[in-house]
């Protein structure tokens, strides 16, 4: 019922949900390999698509202070693309990822992500836009008082899902995050990095086509922040366009992804 | 929502089903937390939904007791002292406009009044006050009640005549009392109506904003505004409902306890036990109209709150 909507590579993520024992083989891959472990080669077999699902025209961000942020930024990110945003601390690398989920918008120039301008859609519009877009904050933003399982399943109560339907998408979630025998505990009884792959199993329980990370590894070890970014690689090989902002060289260079750099409000490739 | 407002109307049920309990889920789980503020909130429901539902109960017997009045066509007529019922009542039924007359000798009066007042003894009673203080007294009924003051006037002016009462004075004063307790009641209602609205707009508004963390959290995955705040107006109209319940228990308790202390009392208040007793028709109406109260004063007060957050 849900495979049939959606377009080939996310179909593949869905299906592969339904065959559990291959999901689970790849996500315990990932995650029992060491930090260290030789970089993966880029993927040969990922099928290069033309299509743009994300595109900045032009974009300008000034703030309410009058300084500048971003300053005429283009920006074309295509189906399946893996892109690293970097830059100093206060570049603009948050502002310009909140723009694509409609949280801030652009003082000039137009942001088209799925198709429909996040900076023009009001309430309910926007909210339909989001649920095609995961996200992963730095500081988690996961809720207090409920436990694992009801963070990730937020997001399908959000958009109405069954109850089975929940069930059957949290478990293969929690374990690709490896924390299914951590579902009932709260947040604050877990590290920084297991509730960053809580927060990354919210991001893509729901199946979005794409997932936004802004510094997920900001607040972690290196240990962790690998893990981290094993598991957005995995993502990628399933289908997700991934865009991540870091400040982190050398997580980026053990990555060997595109990287687009932000300096002095100009986007440098 | 895109891919799942398709399928069968099963699908659609279910999913209905879903929201629902969704929504019961949420609503209880935020009384849960609500502790105290719950409290306030219902509280306040309660005093208001009391005092009106008192005050409404209280009007509709005053009214009913105008009905009982209202329907008779008696002029009272006392004597003055020695003049003899008999001697008067031919010459009154000879009047126009007197459908009948009906004659009370002083003696029957007294011993009436006496079993009224609940005295032991009609002797004693007569001893202590050296005789029978009353007159006698004939009933006069008006063919209509249009004719009831000039028969009133023409009463008057007979000899050996002392008063002439008519109902329609004690209704008119009874009916300006019940005026001006209405229009008290309408006033003290609505006071506490705001009140009870600011109250509970505030109590859902601090509860909001205990859990803005978990809202912005259901923004950014993509919940609607309904879907996230509709709970917190479920919220408010329990407030209402519950205040209403316990407000409806209060005035039923009152009602009784004033049924039971004035079936206590001698025979002459009697009347006014009965009059306390409620219709069947009013013991179904005045619950809904409470509910239906509490629950638009708590759905205000909610969409209050929620309407300054929801605005985007």
């Amino acid at each position: 019922m849900n495979n049939r909507e959606f377009p080939v590579p996310l179909g593949c993520f869905i299906s592969s949900f339904s065959s559990l024992p291959f999901f689970y083989l790849t996500m315990t891959h990932v995650l029992t390999h060491p930090p260290v472990a030789p970089l993966q080669p880029p993927s040969a077999e990922q099928p290069k698509r033309a299509e743009s699902i994300i595109q900045l025209r032009q974009v300008s961000k000034v703030y309410a202070n009058g300084s500048h942020a971003l300053v005429n930024i283009n920006l074309d990110i295509k189906k399946g693309d893996f892109l690293f945003i970097t830059g100093p601390s206060g570049s603009g690398k948050s502002t310009l990822l909140k723009m694509l989920y409609g949280d801030e918008h652009p003082s000039n120039g137009d942001i088209i992500v799925h198709k429909e301008c996040p900076h023009q859609l009001r309430g309910n519009q926007l909210s339909m836009l989001r649920r095609r877009i995961g996200i992963v904050f730095q500081d988690y933003k996961l809720i207090p008082r409920r436990t694992v399982a009801e963070n990730i399943s937020v997001v399908l109560w959000a958009q109405s899902y069954t109850r089975q339907e929940i069930e059957r998408r949290l478990q293969p979630a929690l374990k690709m995050v490896g924390l299914t025998d951590k579902a009932d505990r709260f947040p604050e009884e877990l590290s920084g990095g297991e509730q960053q792959r809580v927060s990354i199993a919210r991001a893509i329980v729901a199946t979005p086509p794409i997932l936004l990370a802004d510094e997920p590894t900001g607040n972690l070890d290196p240990d962790n922040s690998w893990q981290v970014i094993k598991i957005l690689k995995k993502l990628n090989q399933l289908g997700i366009t991934v865009v991540v902002t870091t400040h982190d060289e050398n997580l980026i260079r053990l990555s060997d992804h595109p990287v687009v750099q932000i300096r002095n409000g100009k986007l440098y490739r | 929502m895109t891919h799942h407002d398709q399928g069968d109307q099963s699908v659609g049920m279910l999913r209905f089903l879903t929201k629902l309990e969704y929504l019961c889920r949420e609503t209880v789980l935020g009384l849960k937390r609500g502790g105290w503020m719950n409290w306030a909130a219902i509280s306040t429901v309660t005093v208001l939904l009391f005092l009106f539902g008192v005050s409404l109960q209280a009007s509709w017997q005053l009214e009913g007791l105008l009905n009982q009045f209202g329907s008779q066509l008696e002029v009272s007529v006392y004597l003055e002292t020695g003049v003899s019922a008999d001697t008067l009542k031919p010459v009154i039924e000879r009047l126009p406009s007197v459908a009948s007359v009906e004659g009370t000798s002083k003696e029957e009066a007294w011993s009436q009044l006496v079993k009224e007042l609940g005295l032991s003894s009609l002797k004693d009673a007569t001893q202590q006050l050296e005789g029978n203080p009353l007159v006698d007294e004939l009933k006069v009924k008006a063919t209509s009640s249009a004719q009831v003051p000039a028969l009133a006037q023409t009463l008057k002016q007979l000899q050996g005549i002392e008063t002439v009462q008519y109902v329609d004075e004690a209704v008119q004063r009874i009916a300006q009392l019940n005026r001006g307790f209405n229009w008290i009641s309408v006033m003290v209602t609505g006071l506490l109506t705001v009140t009870a609205i600011a109250v509970i707009s505030t109590t859902i508004r601090l509860i909001v904003l205990a859990r803005r963390r978990e809202i912005e959290v259901m923004q950014l995955v993509g919940a609607t505004r309904g879907w996230i705040y509709l709970p917190f107006v479920l919220q408010g109209v329990t407030f209402g409902v519950v205040g209403a319940a316990i407000a409806g228990g209060m005035v039923y308790g009152v009602h009784r306890a004033i049924a039971h202390a004035l079936s206590q009392q001698a025979d002459f208040l009697q009347f006014l036990a009965q009059s306390v007793q409620l219709k069947p028709f009013d013991v179904i109406l005045l619950p809904i109209i409470l509910l239906t109260f509490g629950a638009s004063v708590g759905l205000m007060g909610s969409l209050f709150a929620v309407h300054r957050f929801a605005k985007l």
